[in-house]
């Protein structure tokens, strides 16, 4: 009877069930705190407050093109894409084990959910920082520039980069369920060691320059400030970009296939 | 035993399900290896051995529409497995399992629910998963609803139920979803007796309708559901047959292991 949409029907089920899981994660992350959603714009935005408020007065600002709050906040809203998806995907395919020992429904829609709601999130943080942006422009501190809107360049690539990861610890936290307390130190690691509230420039270390650069998360980071400054990323900035990022996507995708049949018995 | 040469006689056209020579082999650490903390102890103490380990084998059988199978056995004999094997989600080493239909789940109380959203919001999460479309379950709500009986805690999150209301949930989407076979993993001992009389009920009535019924327990409960039993034991099919013959011998087993050992 309903065999004539057979074909389309499962791409078009899996996509229902991604809406539904990615409102799912959104709405648990703030949703249903007394301000709601709101929070998704004033959570960055407190963050930078302070982080901007502790960094002018602790180091200073120089050499810094961007205009200090404006460079604070884009770093963290660019690193929070992937540290919003790994950390959501990490325990995702575990916290729902119950319904995937008994269904067989495709498990890579799990992490695909969170990397999806920490995109949204970013979307959230990116009103946040335009708001930041508008205050400095009133201030004379801050230009609007039209490269901004190449962000949707940039966000195909991180997000191949935090799919492929999210999809690599949500397989290895399976096998590996002390993983969640190493992954929050790498993280922490991870935080500091990409230029969030420094300049690489600051670090004045040559070794530590070239260390820097195999930094997937510095590479993002980088291009998204040059678009916020006002120059268009070079060809090779696009090449790396994307290299990490699929790289990633595939290593992550790989694994996770490989390893589906011992996920299921694992559960 | 010898309604296994029955069974493996050409596959009729209203077999829904069929298991055949499925054998199942697991690599595991001898010691359990759960964390990476204890992999790279291990590994320093060279006290890694891998053993392969024979979970099912040879597991024979087919399911006609309409059939209620039980599966009966000890803890750990790998009727699980053998669920999931059958579900689709876990493959076979070899052999193979085929399914000629939808198949849909019971699950444990509340497990996969989400303990922040609504119960309705769960109805259209848990049947997602299950693979249905939105439609489909616009179509079910109805009677989902109904046989829920949550009134307007339905709009209230699912962690705010008591164990009673999350078995109904539960079960009412289960049995409301259109559904050739239906996987039921010791569930029946939940909820008050009115709403079990109500499952039992319910149960028998989609029975009649046709729907066929693979049901893990070890309970005698199901004895009064299923028409048939297959009892693994070991990870091998020691007999498959009338219900209530097979359920009388292992009862007995269970009561003397000795002799059946």
């Amino acid at each position: 009877m309903k065999k004539e949409n057979t074909v389309t029907r499962r791409p078009a089920q899996q996509m229902y069930l991604l809406r539904l899981l990615v409102r799912r994660n959104i709405k648990n992350q703030y949703y249903r705190s007394f301000i709601g959603i709101l929070w998704t714009v004033l959570n960055p935005l407190l963050n930078m407050a302070v982080m901007a408020f502790v960094f002018i007065n602790l180091f200073g600002n120089e050499g810094i093109a961007l205009d200090y709050p404006v460079y604070v906040l884009s770093g963290n809203i660019i690193f929070g894409i992937m540290r919003a998806s790994t950390t959501g995907s990490l325990p995702c395919l575990v916290e729902q084990q119950d319904m995937l020992q008994k269904t067989n429904v495709s498990i890579g829609l799990f992490p695909t959910a969170n990397a999806f709601s920490a995109l949204v999130t970013f979307g959230f943080s990116f009103i946040a920082l335009l708001i930041v942006m508008l205050f400095r422009w009133f201030a004379g501190a801050y230009t609007f520039t039209w490269e901004i809107v190449l962000t949707v360049v940039l966000l195909p690539a991180i997000m191949l980069f935090s799919l492929g990861l999210s999809y690599f610890l949500s397989a290895l936290y399976v096998f590996f369920r002390d993983l969640k307390h190493i992954y929050s130190v790498i993280l922490t690691l991870w935080t500091y060691l990409t230029p969030l509230f420094y300049t690489i420039d600051a670090l004045k270390n040559q070794t530590l320059e070239k260390f820097m650069k195999l930094n997937p998360m510095y590479h993002y980071v980088e291009y998204f400030r040059d678009l916020l400054i006002g120059t268009v990323p070079s060809l090779e900035m696009h090449i790396v970009c994307y290299g990490f990022g699929i790289a990633m996507f595939v290593i992550g995708y790989v694994f996770l296939s490989a390893v589906r049949n011992q996920i299921a018995a694992r559960l | 035993m010898e309604n296994n040469a029955n069974l493996s006689a050409p596959a009729e056209r209203d077999v829904l399900l069929e298991v055949r020579n499925v054998t199942m082999k697991f690599t595991k650490y001898e010691v359990g290896v759960d964390s990476l903390k204890e992999l790279v102890v291990r590994a320093l103490k060279g006290d890694l051995k891998r053993e392969k380990f024979i979970c099912l084998e040879n597991i024979n059988f087919s399911v006609r529409r309409g059939e209620a199978v039980a599966l009966i056995g000890r803890n750990g004999v790998g009727k699980s497995t053998l669920l999931k094997i059958v579900s689709g989600i876990l493959k076979p080493t070899e052999g193979y399992a085929n399914t000629y239909g939808r198949i849909s789940p019971l699950l444990q109380l509340g497990a996969g629910f989400d303990g922040n959203a609504t119960g309705m919001e769960n109805i259209y999460l848990n049947a997602a998963i299950l693979g249905y479309t939105k439609k489909e379950i616009d179509e079910k709500l109805p009677a989902i609803l109904d046989f829920a009986e949550l009134g307007d805690f339905i709009h209230s999150p699912v962690k705010t139920y008591s164990s009673g209301m999350l078995a109904r949930l539960g079960f009412s989407i289960a049995i409301s979803m259109e559904s050739e076979i239906m996987l039921i993993d010791e569930i029946l001992a939940v909820g008050d007796m009115a709403f079990q009389q109500k499952c039992y009920k319910k149960l028998e009535e989609l029975r009649a309708k046709g729907l066929t019924f693979l049901i893990v327990s070890h309970s005698d409960v199901v004895e009064k559901l299923c028409d048939r039993a297959i009892w693994i034991e070991q990870g091998h099919m020691i007999a498959d047959g009338d219900a209530k013959t097979i359920f009388e011998q292992y009862t007995e087993a269970m009561m003397h292991p000795a002799q059946s050992g």
